[in-house]
């Protein structure tokens, strides 16, 4: 069986594991919870908290509300979708900033030395506290406060995802091998030529795995943005709002579940496929 | 060799260099340096480890500048004759890039002096026919054997019409056989060229079987302690390494080293 074949199958066998320890647990489990070393670790497994992994799956095909016309699927599909678009563009001007970030840290001594400490103290601010900090800010001026929420999580998705790919392409640029840079010395290139076909592509190896980092961080903080801010066309949103429909319609809050975790999935997908075009001229690990 | 040529191709004259000055880990690196290369000369420098010797060659290449004294290379000041492209340079570690194809790395001086493409593509490929490695052309430098790499980086060097090649220790990665076989391979690109080489090596054979002359370092602060004329003809093959003349000129080199370090068994010099 090729790599590539196993990988596909791999893939579903995965989720039938997940879906069998559920029902497992499920079947084995307290109904009413459990007490381990003494604390209430053990979660209860009855249907209110642990609806069947069928029910939720069909919950996914009735509509989202009583006698509405839109399927759950429907709804969190577009939800998911809306997320993905907020997501992806704040990977990408992440990732741009992170390495825009670390090329003038790499140029100029000074900056890396007054913006590092920075840097680093800026990703222990909580993220929760950002969102609404950030549109505070906004909206000091304007009213029109509904449209440009999803701006707010676009910032907040950045904030994350630019940290890991600035620090890495750091990293790369400053790694370059001694011996290259004295022979683009000797070729009397100048600084920004030796960047353009040298540093920067010799950085590639530190840059793209940092990419990884920066596309599961930017759904984070979209994410938790859409929580903390209520944007309403968001999945976050809808973990949210379906979670206070939890004791009536348990399995409604999972169907928004999937929808976070297939937005995780197909962001770790694109960014695995820009990851291989990126290293597609870099020799393959252990060569 | 005619030394009258009025344009050597390096002149190095009154040469010093100090690492370090005036810090407490000081050190003399290079004293009273003086030496001439005559254009297609053949020039090996040798000498025990830490003497100084590719410290000499990254001065000629202005790659760091000296505390005394001055470099003209091609009748210019070393750092013209950088800014120039007027030399081009090879190490041990051949330095290709691994996100580029073979032919793109011999094109990389190229690039750098504006060339366009065609012109470049033409001129990779006719320094791949040079070396002998015309069918790896797309391959990728780590597709390559070590003795491969070298030659392509030999090529890089000299692409840019490069009248004066600097190598340090181009063939200290490599294995006997294959270090003989480039040897030979760099004394034939270099007659069929012209090319002046200045090549930095710690193997007394190999600096004898390459070199018109060879230039013996002295142990820190380095200096020049002897200058042995090879004169063994331009025609060398697999027979040379075997005569009696190239013996005799081994055996004067090691014993110009020696007199260096009386007494002490030579320090980082390779005897095979």
């Amino acid at each position: 069986m090729s790599a590539r074949v196993r990988k596909l199958v791999m893939f579903p066998v995965a989720f039938a594991f997940v879906a069998a320890a559920w029902e497992g647990y499920k079947a084995i489990g307290p109904a009413n919870g459990g007490r381990l070393l003494g604390m209430r670790l053990l979660p209860r497994t009855n249907s209110r908290t642990m609806p069947h992994v069928w029910e939720m799956v069909s919950r996914l095909g009735r509509p989202e509300v009583r006698g509405g016309k839109q399927t759950i699927l429907s709804v969190v599909t577009a939800a998911t979708w809306y997320s993905f678009r907020v997501a992806f563009t704040a990977f990408v001007i992440g990732a741009v900033l992170g390495v825009a970030v670390a090329v003038l840290m790499a140029r100029f001594r000074l900056v890396e030395r007054g913006l590092m400490p920075y840097l680093i103290m800026s990703q222990t601010v909580p993220i929760i506290v950002l969102g609404p900090l950030i549109i505070g800010l906004m909206a000091y001026g304007s009213r029109d406060l509904v449209s440009k929420t999803w701006i707010a999580a676009t910032l907040l998705g950045v904030f994350l995802a630019f940290f890991p790919v600035a620090v890495a392409t750091l990293r790369g640029l400053q790694s370059t091998p001694p011996a290259s840079m004295e022979l683009m010395d000797s070729l009397a290139s100048p600084w920004w030529r030796t960047l353009s076909k040298l540093r920067f592509p010799a950085a590639v190896p530190f840059i793209a795995p940092s990419l990884r980092i920066a596309g599961a961080s930017a759904v984070v903080g979209v994410v938790v943005a859409e929580i903390s801010l209520g944007i309403r066309a968001g999945v976050g949103r809808l973990i949210l709002s379906y979670g206070q429909e939890a004791t009536s319609d348990p399995p409604k809050l999972y169907t928004a579940v999937f929808g976070a975790a297939a937005l995780g999935l197909v962001m770790a997908l694109v960014v695995a496929v820009i990851d291989r075009q990126m290293m597609r001229r870099h020799p393959p690990e252990g060569v | 060799m005619d030394t009258a040529v009025p344009n050597p191709a390096v002149v190095v004259s009154g040469v010093r260099k100090v690492f370090n000055r005036g810090a407490t880990n000081q050190v003399d690196a290079l004293i009273d340096i003086d030496f001439t290369v005559q254009r297609g000369e053949f020039v090996s420098l040798i000498g025990p480890s830490g003497c100084g010797k590719s410290t000499l060659l990254r001065l000629i290449a202005d790659l760091i500048e000296p505390t005394d004294g001055t470099l003209v290379v091609n009748g210019k000041p070393a750092h013209q004759a950088r800014l120039d492209q007027d030399y081009g340079i090879a190490s041990q570690h051949s330095g290709l890039f691994d996100w580029r194809t073979v032919e793109r790395n011999i094109e990389l001086p190229l690039e750098l002096k504006g060339w366009d493409k065609s012109r470049r593509r033409a001129r990779s490929a006719e320094m791949l026919a040079l070396v002998k490695l015309s069918e790896f052309a797309t391959h990728m430098p780590w597709q390559l054997s070590g003795g491969m790499q070298q030659r392509v980086a030999i090529a890089r060097a000299l692409a840019a019409h490069a009248e004066l090649l600097l190598m340090d220790e181009p063939f200290g990665a490599l294995d006997e056989m294959t270090r003989e076989h480039m040897q030979a391979e760099l004394l034939r690109i270099c007659s069929e060229t012209g090319t002046t080489v200045v090549f930095v090596t710690h193997s007394i054979p190999e600096a004898v079987y390459l070199a018109d002359r060879v230039v013996v370092m002295s142990p820190r602060p380095g200096r020049i302690t002897a200058m042995v004329d090879v004169g063994l003809g331009r025609d060398r093959s697999e027979l040379t390494r075997e005569a009696t003349e190239f013996f005799d000129r081994v055996t004067e080199v090691r014993e110009a080293l020696r007199g260096t370090h009386v007494g002490d068994p030579i320090m980082g010099v390779d005897d095979r």
